[in-house]
């Protein structure tokens, strides 16, 4: 019995060894001196072919049927053909199942197979969930003034109160998305998502009238809000080429990012959106319309219960990838904002009047500006390159310190350089933004976005980034706004309008993020800041100009995710504004040291 | 370690700077004097008002009265409140209607009895009073920080920082002088302070000579609304008689902000001046006003100079630049004296104003352009009895913070005397008049105000019982919501309810006044605004001024006026605080314990407020929060 199997992998040894020996007189024979060679041909046609080897031809033999084997399969009949629900589900024929809350394998609710639910419109419907807790507590000095009109303490006798404030934020998002398309390669037909976020805060600060403009309401604030992050259809318009090239439509309340790093306007406004790609996914574009939502006040969410606001955003933008050097995409846009919030006075939650800006005449007006940009993010071989470079141009109206009409005029660079070291980034960042010099001439030159959310010079970590510091003595303005890093005097970040008479900024910095491992990520940074200048503020507070020196933000942060995930992340982060001339100046930082910030932020992803 | 050697290194420097700093060095400490350009003394050749002057101004301002078919009745003062000219058009109306529109009655409001002069005179004065050198303010900037928000209807912010000024300069008043005084100034006004558009200083020569005021319109009232842009006629006559003597535009109101906001000077700028026609061409006749103008055109005088009033002192004031006021002698009116009780010495008055007058020359005013200029204030230190025994002011204080520094040394003095509550509820009532001189109820009596403070406080000794009030804290009490501008509060025991509030009518601080007003208006001029014996010229409400103790005793008040309201609190707060240490007799502040903000009437968020010391307080250093622990 076992004689013929051992026989056949000798045999096959053989013709091995026959075809190699074939194989090599041909490569000896192509190693010939071609020269030589084709002489001999064309001097003597002739030549008589060598005898091959004899050998008798292989035959397949079929081996005996084995009655114990598995029976070959039979022709395909219809009759037999076994249902399956969707290909989706083949895995689940096999019985290989998981639970229904287990987001990392196939999962019906995270858009992994069909919805069935969904199936009497059609195949391919899919239905995606998804949850995020977000914990924040914070706790920092920000200049705090005491109550006008009353204060926390007895002997009070300054603006400058008890700096301490902190402040814990519980954020729950969901998300419902419902797509139709495969959803791998071929975009999808139809995206209906709806983003609901649920957010409690409290604040606790060290004067009356720091969280609520009537004194009385104290020193604590817990508030809450309903926002609607997003509510769109998507709407797949047509297919440009084989490789799935397309045109898509997207309306509702949406997601839009203006650039790499969110420079001038990262938002969730309602609008429509035209988008899609070119030259097998090498060219993006984005044609939008939005306007911007209200705000609630304390959650920074989407208030859908008030009137949209008198704010359009007109967005024009193309990205071409491996642009000018492969790995580097260069993004090119024109941004038009058109604000008419000239209308009624516009109080915030905590009852401060936000539009207009309390600054100035305090009287409404309108603007509208362009943004011309280009961007560039990517890498020229082991260097890693972001760059943003913006102009501003428009008109305010009737600018309320000026009390004119001013043509804006300003400018915006940024470039973050990196290179990696293994484990190691290490970055350069540097950025400026124009400032105003006089703010009652009829120009305005200094910079403002629409609404900014810059991953800049460790943005959310840093200090200046992350805070908004208020100016006290200089109205109802911020020096700057929460996640924000330009100066621009406005009355609130996200419900203010946008304000082109400000100081400016320079930001010349370094940071580092280190993977230490794989779960836990190190960053720091420390920048140099200067205002570029700042006739404004000494305008805004009756003072002689400060001094340009802002300061130094020092920051550190470590990330940890212990599951190597997105789904557990823990965010913890120190950063102090180390006090230059400019701030002493306006502050009350010689007394009672830096403005800091420390906080902690789990988030939970579902 | 570092900070501290540097520290040490540093003061060498300051006291080097001290030496060589403006107008005259201190000695002993805290204050270094700094000029910033008002020390040079006035240049008498271009800076008042000739009577070419005023002529060209009556003239230039009938021209568009008549443009506008609204013929006017205008006068024109110079810096010190002399009237030059008051011409009254033919067709002005002859009386005019007090209102401020909030559709009310009760105080000042529907008054159509007094004559057109007053209002056209008032106005003058206001824009005269408020303005400085450094700053020029209108009548429109003045309704803008006197009412019960600032900015007015910007919800739940608190009233006005000048917020009770438009009774202050009163012609019953001990310190503003009657033209039958003699020629100097600073002299009364009828109706004290305008908030109505249509008064304006002039300038000649970026140098503050006078003001204009007009009334055409028949309303003496104010603007309630300041976000619309007016086209007010008192005004644009007005802005059309002061062309040539227009306010340099960098030191205009709208270029200098209080907390951001920049003020008002005029809503309705003139398109196209005309050519002034002869004076002798003019429809109309000069008006004499009984008591202040005898119906001559005169020429101004030149501020600064003794012919003023006021005068750069050659006495103890003269190393801090410090002026003082003259009689038409050329003599100090209120030269340092012992008080009147011999509880305060006229050396204490003496170190008092020098150091005010050090903090003074040192901070930051927020009133003031260029940026980085000095405070301009007066400074005036009463006794226990509300007797003047030292007044000095910076060379360049606007004039209507002479009698209100005066005002509000007497107001925290008053209100923290222990006899106040019973002599402020034995005065007669008010007696309001109405349209047509019809009798109106008075608000309350004051013996009701006082009951009332004391039911507020559920304390039956409230106002006898030794609490320091600042001015500020009496501010607190005399606003129409408690606590100050949040809507729906309650209002201060001091003060009308919102509802039947006006600047016109606004509670304690007007019906003080109110009977002295009334009989001077209507041609029985008295001396003493309040039957109060400590407070003759009237109470003010609002920051500014110190109660003067030794230890635990009330021996006096200090009160400056001139500058934002809380450098005029610095001013006088630090100014005592810095004299109690050099004086070391136990002069000062009072103990802690016994100043009015240990009370909160109203649990969190009422307490009442004590000081109010600046941001960014002096020009020289980046010190903040001076005041702390004092």
């Amino acid at each position: 019995m076992t004689s013929p199997t051992l026989h056949r992998p000798v045999l096959k040894l053989i013709v091995v060894a026959v075809l190699g020996v074939t194989h090599a007189s041909n490569f000896a024979q192509s190693l010939a001196p071609p020269a030589a060679d084709k002489s001999a041909d064309a001097a003597d046609p002739t030549t008589i072919e060598r005898q091959r080897p004899s050998s008798t031809p292989l035959k397949y033999i079929v081996p005996p049927i084995d009655p114990k084997q598995v029976p070959p399969p039979t022709p395909l009949m219809p009759r037999e053909l076994v249902s399956v629900p969707d290909r989706w589900r083949i895995v689940d024929a096999l019985d290989i199942k998981f639970p229904w809350y287990d987001p990392y394998n196939h999962n019906v609710y995270k858009g992994d197979k069909p919805f069935l639910p969904f199936a009497k419109w059609g195949p391919d419907w899919f239905l995606s969930l998804s949850a995020i807790s977000d914990t924040l507590i914070e706790t920092r000095r920000l200049p705090t003034p005491v109550g006008v009109q009353s204060t926390d303490r007895a002997g009070s006798n300054d603006l400058f109160g008890r700096a301490r404030q902190t402040v814990l934020v519980e954020t729950l998002i969901l998300s419902v998305g419902v797509v139709k398309g495969n959803t791998t390669f071929k975009p999808p037909d139809y995206e209906f998502r709806l983003v609901p976020a649920i957010q409690v805060n409290q604040a606790f600060v060290g004067e009356v009238r720091g969280v609520r403009v009537d004194p009385r309401q104290g020193k604590k604030r817990t508030d809450s809000h309903l926002g609607i992050q997003e509510a769109f259809a998507d709407v797949h318009l047509r297919n440009v080429s084989d490789r799935f090239d397309f045109d898509s439509v997207r309306v509702g309340i949406q997601p839009f990012i203006s650039d790499f790093r969110g420079f001038i306007f990262q938002d969730v406004p309602v609008g429509v959106r035209l988008f899609g790609i070119r030259d097998n996914n090498t060219l993006q574009y984005n044609l939008g319309y939005f306007r911007r939502m209200e705000k609630d006040t304390n959650s920074g969410l989407n208030e859908v219960r008030k009137p949209v606001r008198r704010d359009h955003v007109l967005v024009a933008n193309v990205y071409k990838q491996d642009f000018p050097v492969l790995g580097h995409t260069t993004q090119a846009t024109i941004i038009h904002n058109i604000n008419r919030e000239s209308g009624r006075d516009y109080y915030d939650t905590n009852g401060a009047l936000i539009r207009p800006a309390v600054i100035g005449d305090v009287r409404p007006h309108n603007y509208r500006v362009t943004y011309l940009g280009l961007n560039g993010d990517g890498h020229f071989g082991v260097w890693n390159l972001t760059s943003s470079l913006y102009g501003a141009f428009g008109t305010d109206f009737r600018n309320p310190v000026a009390e004119k009409k001013q043509r804006i005029r300003a400018g915006f660079a940024a470039a973050e350089l990196s290179r990696d070291f293994s484990w190691l980034r290490v970055r350069g960042n540097a950025l400026i933004a124009s400032g105003d010099k006089n703010p009652f001439d009829g120009k305005a030159t200094g910079f403002d976005a629409i609404l900014e959310n810059p991953q800049f010079a460790g943005a959310d970590t840093s200090f200046f980034i992350r805070q908004g510091v208020p100016l006290i003595g200089g109205g109802g303005v911020a020096l700057s706004g929460r996640n924000g890093i330009l100066p621009s005097l406005r009355s609130s970040k996200d419900q203010g309008q946008s304000n082109f008479v400000n100081p400016g900024l320079t930001l010349f910095g370094i940071g580092a993020d280190a993977d230490l491992t794989p779960q836990v990520r190190v960053l720091a940074n420390i920048s140099k800041l200067n205002f570029v200048n700042t006739s404004v503020l000494g305008v805004l507070r009756n003072q002689k100009p400060p001094s340009k020196d802002l300061g130094v933000d020092v920051s550190i942060g470590a990330q940890y995710r212990p599951f190597m995930s997105q789904n557990i992340v823990l965010n913890t982060s120190a950063a102090a504004l180390i006090p230059g001339k400019g701030l002493k100046q306006l502050y009350d930082e010689g007394r009672r040291g830096p403005q800091y910030s420390i906080l902690m932020n789990l988030v939970l992803t579902y | 370690m570092i900070r501290r050697l540097l520290a040490v290194a540093a003061y060498p420097t300051l006291a080097l700077l001290a030496l060589l700093g403006g107008c005259g060095g201190g000695s002993g400490d805290v204050g270094t004097p700094v000029c910033t350009g008002a020390c040079a003394p006035p240049v008498a050749a271009v800076d008042f008002l000739t009577v070419e002057d005023v002529q060209r101004v009556i003239a230039q301002a009938t021209v568009e009265a008549n443009a506008r078919r609204s013929p006017a009745t205008i006068a024109v003062v110079d810096r010190v409140g002399n009237v030059l000219g008051v011409f009254r058009m033919t067709g002005a109306r002859s009386n005019f209607r007090i209102s401020s529109g909030r559709g009310i009655t009760g105080g000042l409001e529907q008054i159509d009895i007094l004559p057109d002069t007053f209002a056209a005179l008032t106005k003058a004065i206001t824009g005269a009073y408020l303005s400085s050198n450094g700053n020029a303010f209108s009548t429109r900037t003045a309704s803008q920080i006197v009412q019960e928000h600032f900015n007015p209807r910007e919800l739940n912010q608190p009233g006005g920082p000048l917020y009770g000024v438009q009774f202050s300069q009163l012609s019953c008043s001990d310190l503003m002088r009657r033209t039958e005084n003699g020629s100097v100034g600073p002299k009364r006004s009828p109706l004290g302070l305008s908030a109505d558009p249509g008064g304006l200083p002039l300038y000649k020569n970026n140098r503050l000579v006078g003001g204009i005021g007009v009334i055409a319109d028949g309303v003496y009232g104010l603007d309630l609304d300041i976000t619309d842009v007016d086209q007010d006629t008192d005004e644009l006559i007005a802005v059309a008689g002061s062309v040539g003597f227009a306010a340099p535009d960098d030191i205009r109101a709208n270029r200098i902000t209080a907390d951001g906001r920049t003020f008002r000077y005029v809503d309705s700028e003139l398109i196209q001046a005309s050519a002034a026609p002869a004076f002798a061409s003019l429809a109309g006749a000069l008006v004499p006003i009984a008591g202040y103008f005898d119906g001559t055109v005169k020429s101004g005088v030149s501020f600064g100079n003794a012919a003023s009033g006021f005068r750069a002192d050659t006495g103890p004031f003269a190393a801090q630049g410090g002026f003082i006021l003259v009689d038409s002698n050329n003599q100090n009116r209120y030269p340092v004296r012992d008080g009147t009780d011999g509880q305060m010495k006229a050396n204490d008055a003496t170190v008092i104003i020098q150091e005010a007058l050090k903090i003074a020359n040192r901070a930051r005013a927020q009133i003031r352009r260029p940026l980085g200029s000095a405070v301009h204030v007066t400074i005036t230190v009463v006794d226990s009895q509300g007797e003047v025994i030292g007044l000095a002011r910076t060379p360049d204080g606007p004039v209507f913070g002479t009698d209100v520094s005066l005002q509000k040394a007497r107001s925290a003095l008053l209100f923290s005397h222990p006899n106040t509550a019973a002599d402020i509820a034995a005065l007669p009532t008010a007696n309001y008049l109405g349209a047509s001189g019809n009798p109106v109820t008075a608000f309350k009596t004051f013996a009701a105000y006082m009951a009332g403070t004391r039911q507020f406080f559920n304390d039956p000794t409230m106002f006898a019982n030794g609490i320091a009030f600042s001015n500020r804290a009496v501010g607190n009490l005399h606003r129409p919501f408690f606590p100050d501008g949040i809507l729906g509060a309650e209002p201060g025991p001091f003060s009308t309810p919102y509802s039947g509030w006006s600047p016109l009518h606004l509670g304690l601080q007007l019906d003080l006044n109110y009977n002295a007003i009334i009989a001077s208006a209507t041609g029985s001029p008295l001396v003493g605004c309040t039957g109060l014996a400590r407070a003759k010229n009237g109470i003010q409400i609002f920051a500014g001024a110190f109660p003067i103790y030794r230890g635990s005793q009330l021996i006096g008040g200090i009160g400056i006026s001139g500058d934002g309201i809380d450098q005029d609190d610095m001013v006088s707060f630090l100014g005592l605080a810095n004299a109690g240490k050099i004086l070391n007799n136990g002069i000062g502040h009072p103990p802690r314990s016994m100043r009015a903000d240990i009370l909160a009437p109203r649990g969190e968020g009422t307490r009442l407020r004590y000081a109010s010391c600046p941001q960014a307080p002096f020009n020289d250093s980046t010190e903040q929060n001076v005041c702390e622990g004092l």
